[in-house]
Parts: structure tokens; C-alpha cells; sequence
């Protein structure tokens, strides 16, 4: 019984979120304007250097694998292009020789 | 009569985010073996995939419950790591406007990843959401079932860097937004703050701090210009 409102609140702050940044529908001043506009150069930026380094102390092929990611992209800007250069980037290098 | 047509911009947002499903899956059965160790049925398992769809959260949530953690304790860090989703509907709402049963819907299914491909594209229609949302969705809810009912047989996805693909993805999703001086000044701050922050704060906090002063910081920097001039809406090379 806990267990289901337990996650009975957890849909209710997740929707929550999700459904009030579409729902909100105001003139926004410039600022805000520009503001919205870094939200996913921002939050990108965030949801990459956190996780680069994993937790297996492989953090320096880990790093070479993202040049190489971001190379790709840069070059092509083509997601699964760029995201396989960087897994065969990491794989290969892991190889011990 | 004959079949209904799948519209080309839904099967466009499906194959958009196709190449994170090699990500998505791990990630999915390792949150259902967490759960089941953390005494939660199958059913319990599912139901946080399908009701709740918040990959973070339900790994921490299962991890609380396991715990003993009290009901406040768990919904207080769901809404953490959740209510970046604010900023999420906020830009694309300016981008994608959605009328009637479409908002509630594209709502129910807004993740990272669906957000992300649509917001690094130029052409932007609710069936293209749509299509990423729920390929997302699919496969994450898959690799639930076939995580819980595997149980720990599993051998562990890290020892692959499987988990490597999620940070790449991002990074390929960036690289090609950053087109002048304020748009790196805004990756590069923002990259180092999250890091400086993710050694700090819990989960998804600091991707939420993170958005709001990179973004603040772009805002800032691009004071005087008018905002058409940074153009909104084509801001994107488009990512296939």
C-alpha cells in the first residue's frame, strides 16, 4: 500500500514537471527568450562531463573516446556515427597490449 | 480501406533515437535486477517504468526502498532529479507549440533523450516527438521485463562501458548546437560546473542548477542583441 503511494507521488511530481514547462504560455521578455535558447547547449554540457569518467579508473580512454565523438559530430553531425567512432574509439584502446 | 499510413515524421523520430537504444536497454535491465534486489515484485518493477518512465529516478527510488526510506524521502528526490522537465517543455514549447490531447500526451513521455533529438533539429512536429518519445519509451519498458525477469543472471553492463554511450550521445548532441564564441563559453562553463557540482549534490540536482546558470550565463552574454537575431529556431544543424 505504501509502495503504490509512494509512487503515486513520484508520477505526480514527475508529470508535474513535464506537463507545466508545455503548459506555461506567457510573452516572455527578451532575456527569458534568450534564456530558453541555452537551456539545451546548457543541460548537454551538464549531462556529459559528470558521467565521462565512469568509476572503473578508465577516465583517460574514456576522454579520447569523446575527442573522437566529438570530432565525429563536428565533421558530420550524424548521432550514430559519431556515438559509434567514440564506443570503438574506447573499446579498441581498452584492448591491453 | 486500406492500412493506415504511419506518418514519415513519426518513424523520422523513431530512427532519431535509435542509436541510443544500445544505451537505453543496459541501463533498463540493470534498473529492473536493482529493483528485484531491492525486493520489488514484477509488477512493482514494470509499474515504475510505465507510471513513472524516469530512468535516474527510478534507479535511486529502488535504491530508497531498499533502504527502508520513508515515502516523503523518495518523492522529494524523485521531484530532484525530475523537475529539470520544466525547462525541457519550456523550450519546446516556445519551439513546438501543442494543442489539445498533444501536450498532455507529449508530456507523459518527455525524457532527456526524446527532448534532446527534437531540440537539435530544425523541423520539429509533434509526430516527430511523438515517434522519439515512444521508441524511447518501447525499448525502455522491454529491457524492464527482460531485466526482471532475468534477474541477476546478468552479466554487468559497466564492465562493457556500455554506460560510456550516454555521455557520448549528449556530447554528439552538443557539439553541433555550439556554432559561436557564447555558445562554447556556455558548453564549457556548464561542463565544468556539472562536474564540479556531480561530486557535490545528488543526482539529477546538478544537471537542474547546471541548466539554469549556463543558461543564465548565454542570456547574460548576449545582453542588447536582440533575441530573433540568435535565431530561435533555426539554432540547430540538424542531427540525423
Amino acid at each position: 500500500m505504501t509502495f503504490w503511494l509512494t509512487v503515486a507521488g513520484m508520477v505526480a511530481v514527475t508529470y508535474g514537471s513535464r506537463y507545466a514547462g508545455l503548459a506555461l504560455r506567457f510573452e516572455l521578455p527578451d532575456f527569458w527568450l534568450r534564456f530558453l535558447h541555452y537551456v539545451p547547449i546548457a543541460v548537454f554540457a551538464a549531462l556529459v562531463t559528470p558521467s565521462l569518467e565512469g568509476s572503473y579508473g578508465e577516465g583517460e580512454i574514456r576522454l579520447a573516446a569523446a575527442v573522437a565523438t566529438a570530432l565525429a559530430a563536428w565533421r558530420t553531425a550524424n548521432l550514430g556515427l559519431a556515438i559509434a567512432v567514440g564506443m570503438l574509439t574506447f573499446w579498441l584502446l581498452r584492448i591491453p597490449f | 480501406m486500406g492500412p493506415r499510413r504511419i506518418p514519415p515524421h513519426f518513424v523520422a523520430g523513431v530512427r532519431a533515437t535509435s542509436p541510443l537504444w544500445l544505451g537505453v536497454v543496459p541501463f533498463g535491465v540493470v534498473y529492473a535486477v536493482l529493483a528485484r534486489d531491492a525486493g520489488l515484485s514484477l509488477l512493482e518493477t514494470q509499474s515504475l517504468s510505465v507510471l513513472v518512465f524516469a530512468g535516474s529516478a527510478q534507479v535511486s527510488a529502488v535504491g530508497l526502498f531498499g533502504g527502508g526510506a520513508s515515502a516523503l524521502e523518495i518523492v522529494s528526490t524523485t521531484f530532484l532529479l525530475n523537475v529539470r522537465h520544466v525547462l525541457y517543455g519550456l523550450s519546446l514549447g516556445r519551439r513546438l507549440p501543442l494543442r489539445g490531447w498533444r501536450r498532455p500526451t507529449a508530456a507523459y513521455f518527455l525524457t532527456d533523450e526524446a527532448f534532446g533529438v527534437v531540440a537539435a533539429r530544425q523541423e520539429r512536429t509533434f509526430a516527430f516527438l511523438l515517434g522519439a518519445e515512444l521508441s524511447l519509451f518501447t525499448t525502455w519498458n522491454l529491457a524492464t521485463l527482460g531485466g526482471a525477469l532475468a534477474g541477476s543472471a546478468i552479466a554487468d553492463p559497466a564492465e562493457l562501458g556500455i554506460d560510456l554511450i550516454f555521455p557520448l550521445a549528449f556530447l554528439a548532441l552538443l557539439v553541433p548546437l555550439v556554432r559561436e564564441r557564447v555558445d562554447l563559453a556556455v558548453a564549457l562553463g556548464s561542463g565544468v560546473l556539472a562536474y564540479v557540482l556531480a561530486e557535490r549534490l545528488p543526482g539529477g540536482l546538478p544537471i537542474l542548477v547546471t541548466g539554469v546558470a549556463g543558461s543564465l550565463l548565454g542570456a547574460s552574454l548576449t545582453r542588447g542583441r536582440p533575441s530573433d537575431e540568435i535565431r530561435l529556431d533555426d539554432a540547430a544543424r540538424e542531427v540525423a
